[in-house]
């Protein structure tokens, strides 16, 4: 079904967004490097080739005006995730454009800021492709040349939105969302708990360190433990009275 | 010719620019140099260590090594650095402060950068707590949870893609490694520190007010863009133009003469209050203190405007005007700055009682100006708006500055106020004692007792009001044994008889017409039907007494006579042609019997007429017609601004 459609490919417009902001980020920094620079560009035009799928289909659906109520309610709200994903990824492309022109990869003297971050993104771009291992062709002038090309997507991109706009009458503000808050919490995703016992050291006191990371861990997992921890105690108390009671 | 391109260049006028963000990127790349940058070391975490981690002194150190600056202005500069989110601390992370100990830092993505023409949005702090929610399994901080509810509210439309977006960006970094989601944490929540403070703390990012035009934007270039493109150039070819060496030349000029009085380049005495918290400097410099200092009275000797803007001088020059009985003017100026700064309900009472009190013909302070100003002034009252009395103001600022300036700075006043004026002694504080000052800092009085004050001596000022001899002139000097009086009275007519009564007292002046008044102000007060007129002012014109016993006996002779304004006319012309060589005419207050006529508003004072040569007509033009229709009719005439009508007898006066 259509919609079904939809919002898988929403679902994939909107990782790739979020994995090209996280390689944005990582430009202009010690973790900087020829391979960014071309999984910016690969994971930037998937992100194009998506955005342009989702647009047609989306259009050709609110456009037909046969359909229900709650049709046009659930594909006006389908229209909301389209565009503002739409808008982060025309915000990251303008400032890697500004950050790209900033920090060229060969000129010797300028030296990238060093912020700490030195591993590679590549595991991020394989995510954003959808592959299990990103292959690097590039040649070694990626920086400049791409720039040029960012320049002619930005300005696609922009077009691209304010034909949207005028194409297809949706007022934003008017849909509501399926999420309450808090809703992020409710996923099954798992928290790692090694990240979150390292990220937690980063915090004010370093007392909070260990005792925030390790209680911060799973509950399922603490519970599990102490459950093991006490049936020992407990086959050991035996043992022991038995051999108590043996001696005496 | 060139017209400087400010065309493009909006950003000025709209928004305030902060500069310092591109001179602080600058600075930031310099310290990445691996041979001349900050030196750095490694973080040790628990289980990772990550690299590029400086302490607070090395980057101390290294500005001030950099700029050649000592240790306590370097530290000011790191915590900008730190401020504005170009540096982050690792420990600490609310406080964004350098300290000089071996604190450690971090440098920020060029994508976390302060940038002001990427506004910082809402949806990215939404993605942002989403997230944070997430990893701290609902535990945020308060003002977080409020920021998360409020964005809940306000962005509900979006929050579905917020959510996702939370949920994919969250995966996405876990895809890093360890260190380096550690490292990328840390930025996110710096960045978020600097544009989202914390309650109790205040971004360096706040900017003020954005302005309704993005200057960066290019400008859509509609008709209306290319009129008002062609109205700036016109006006830049009109611009009048001086050359370099004339400015440059008052540049240097200013430079020199203000060099001492500058604070920030030369020393203040006693001692800076901003840098030593002692407030001796600011009492000394009060606005109504009774012996400037020196520095102040020298400030007064630059230029007329010096002189006028500063209280206490202003002071001293009415005092001198005082002395020398031409205070009008003075008084003059400082009306029309009421008027021009005032409040905009009591504008239109104030135009007219300045024009009433300096400007009408016969008025009690009657200024000097050209006839040309009068009558621009005088067509402006019709519709009085704030800066009417623009060109009067100017007019007699100018002539002011030209010709009493020049006299009070040789005057005795001014003399005797430079010989009192004090110069402190400069006040050399130990840091123990600055620390000592440090703490006995104290609020200042509050502004709207300060106001308070000021009004309240303003009014004092207005009912002690100096007894004013107005100017002479050719046209209100008509019979020299006129006496002379005046009464400046800005509050009503309770000052009337006050001011009747005190003008027995000026010295050789208005003995006879005292007398008459005297005999004139009770005859008033018993036709006057009560009425207060709202100036109660006492009309008069300058004159010079010489003929006192004639002109008292005429005097009194016609206001015996309680006749009709045409014979009070012409008995008093040729009189009045005798006597002075010059024309003018007495119309007393009408005697008339009350039931006469419909009850009027009288005047208590005299409206003095004059023959003016026809070639120089400073009086209001329509007057002059209705009076020649009018003298037939009405009687009774006070000084009525010439743009109210005269035929209703209870006209507002």
């Amino acid at each position: 079904m259509g919609k079904e459609e939809c919002k898988t490919m929403l679902d994939a417009l909107n990782k790739v967004t979020a994995c090209y902001r996280h390689l944005v980020i990582a430009l202009g920094s010690t973790s900087d490097s020829q391979n960014l620079r071309e999984e910016l560009k690969r994971t930037r035009k998937k992100a194009q080739e998506l955005a342009v799928a989702n647009r047609t289909k989306l259009t050709s659906l609110l456009k037909d005006k046969s359909i229900s109520k709650e049709d046009r309610a659930e594909y006006e709200r389908l229209w909301v995730l389209f565009s503002s994903s739409m808008d982060l990824l025309e915000v990251d492309m303008k400032r890697s454009l500004e950050i790209g022109q900033d920090f060229p990869l060969k000129v010797p003297t300028r030296h990238f800021i060093q912020t700490g971050m030195t591993g590679s993104t590549s595991t991020v771009a394989a995510r954003a492709m959808s592959v299990q291992n990103m292959k690097y062709e590039a040649d070694s002038n990626i920086d400049t040349a791409d720039l040029r090309d960012l320049q002619a997507e930005i300005c696609q991109v922009s077009q691209m939105m304010e034909e949207m706009e005028m194409k297809v009458q949706v007022a934003p503000w008017a849909v509501e969302a399926k999420q309450e808050a808090g809703a992020e919490l409710k996923s099954n995703m798992s928290v790692g708990n090694s990240s979150v016992g390292v990220i937690s050291i980063c915090e004010e006191e370093p007392k909070d360190e260990e005792g925030g990371g390790g209680g911060g861990g799973d509950a399922g997992f603490a519970s599990i433990c102490a459950v093991v921890v006490f049936f020992v105690i407990v086959t050991v108390a035996v043992v022991l009275g038995y051999l108590v009671i043996n001696m005496s | 010719m060139t017209i400087r391109n400010t065309l493009r260049d909006h950003g000025q006028r709209y928004r305030p620019r902060m500069a310092c963000l591109k001179k602080a990127e600058k600075v930031l790349l310099e310290m990445q140099d691996p041979k001349s940058g900050v030196k750095s070391q490694l973080q040790r975490l628990v289980i990772t260590t990550i690299p590029h981690a400086i302490t607070g002194e090395d980057i101390m150190a290294w500005l001030s090594e950099r700029f050649q600056i000592d240790t306590q202005e370097a530290r000011t500069l790191g915590s900008m650095l730190v401020a504005l989110g170009y540096v982050y601390p690792l420990q600490d992370h609310k406080r964004l402060v350098l300290k000089s100990d071996a604190s450690l830092y971090r440098f920020q993505t060029p994508y976390f950068w302060p940038v002001q023409q990427w506004p910082v949005e809402d949806t990215d702090y939404a993605i942002y707590l989403a997230k944070r929610n997430i990893r701290k399994k609902g535990i945020l901080e308060m003002h977080e949870q409020e920021q998360y509810s409020r964005l809940h509210k306000w962005m509900n439309h979006k929050w579905d893609f917020i959510v996702m977006q939370a949920k994919e960006q969250y995966r996405a970094a876990k895809e890093r490694k360890k260190p380096d989601r550690v490292v990328f944490d840390c930025q996110e929540r710096a960045y978020w520190v600097v544009h989202r403070p914390p309650p109790g703390s205040v971004s360096a990012m706040d900017y003020g007010l954005d302005r309704r035009i993005d200057p960066n934007a290019d400008e859509a270039k509609t008709p209306d863009f290319y009129e008002r493109m062609m109205i700036f150039t016109q006006q830049s070819i009109m611009r009048p133009r001086v050359k370099s060496s004339v400015s440059i030349g008052a540049l240097v000029k200013y430079c020199a003469t203000y060099n001492n009085h500058d604070p920030f380049l030369f020393r203040c005495l006693p001692s800076n209050p901003w840098l030593t918290d002692d407030v001796t400097y600011w009492t000394l410099n009060m606005p109504n203190v009774d012996t400037p200092t020196k520095m102040r009275v020298e400030r007064w000797t630059f230029s007329f405007g010096e002189l006028l803007s500063d209280p206490r001088g202003r002071d001293d020059f009415r005092r001198f005007l005082k002395k020398e009985f031409s205070g009008e003017n003075l008084a003059f100026w400082e009306g029309c700055e009421d008027l021009k700064w005032g409040a905009a309900t009591t504008m239109k009472e104030k135009a007219e009682q300045i024009y009433k009190t300096f400007l009408a013909r016969g008025a009690p302070r009657w200024i000097n100006i050209d006839g040309k100003t009068m009558e621009i002034t005088v067509n402006g009252l019709k519709y009085p708006h704030r800066y009417v009395l623009d060109a009067a103001q100017t007019h007699i600022y100018m002539l002011m500055k030209k010709d009493s300036y020049g006299r009070y700075m040789k005057s005795q006043v001014f003399k005797d106020t430079l010989k009192r004026a004090i110069c402190p002694e400069e006040h050399k504080f130990t840091d123990a004692q600055l620390e000592h000052n440090s703490k006995n800092r104290r609020p200042s009085i509050s502004p709207i007792i300060l106001r308070q004050q000021e009004l309240e001596e303003r009014a004092k000022m207005a009912a002690n009001a100096p007894m004013d001899i107005t100017q002479l002139c050719r046209f209100t000097t008509p019979i020299p044994h006129l006496a002379v009086y005046s009464g400046i009275t800005y509050s009503p007519s309770t000052n009337a008889s006050s001011s009747l009564s005190t003008l027995a007292q000026p010295p050789a002046w208005p003995s006879p017409i005292s007398v008459a008044l005297d005999s004139t102000s009770t005859s008033e007060r018993r036709v006057e039907s009560g009425e207060a007129d709202q100036d109660g002012e006492v009309g008069g014109a300058a004159g010079v007494n010489v003929c006192k016993s004639r002109m008292a006996l005429s005097l009194r002779r016609l206001l015996k006579r309680g006749c009709g304004p045409s014979a009070v006319f012409a008995s008093l012309s040729p009189k009045c042609h005798t006597t002075a060589g010059m024309s003018g005419r007495i119309q007393p207050i009408s005697p008339d019997p009350p039931g006469q006529a419909p009850p009027r508003r009288m005047g208590n004072f005299f409206q003095i007429k004059v023959d003016i040569p026809p070639e120089c007509r400073i009086y209001p033009i329509e007057s002059e017609d209705e009076e020649d229709e009018n003298r037939a009719t009405v009687g009774a005439k006070e000084i009525i601004c010439p743009w109210e009508s005269l035929t209703p007898p209870n006209g507002t006066g």
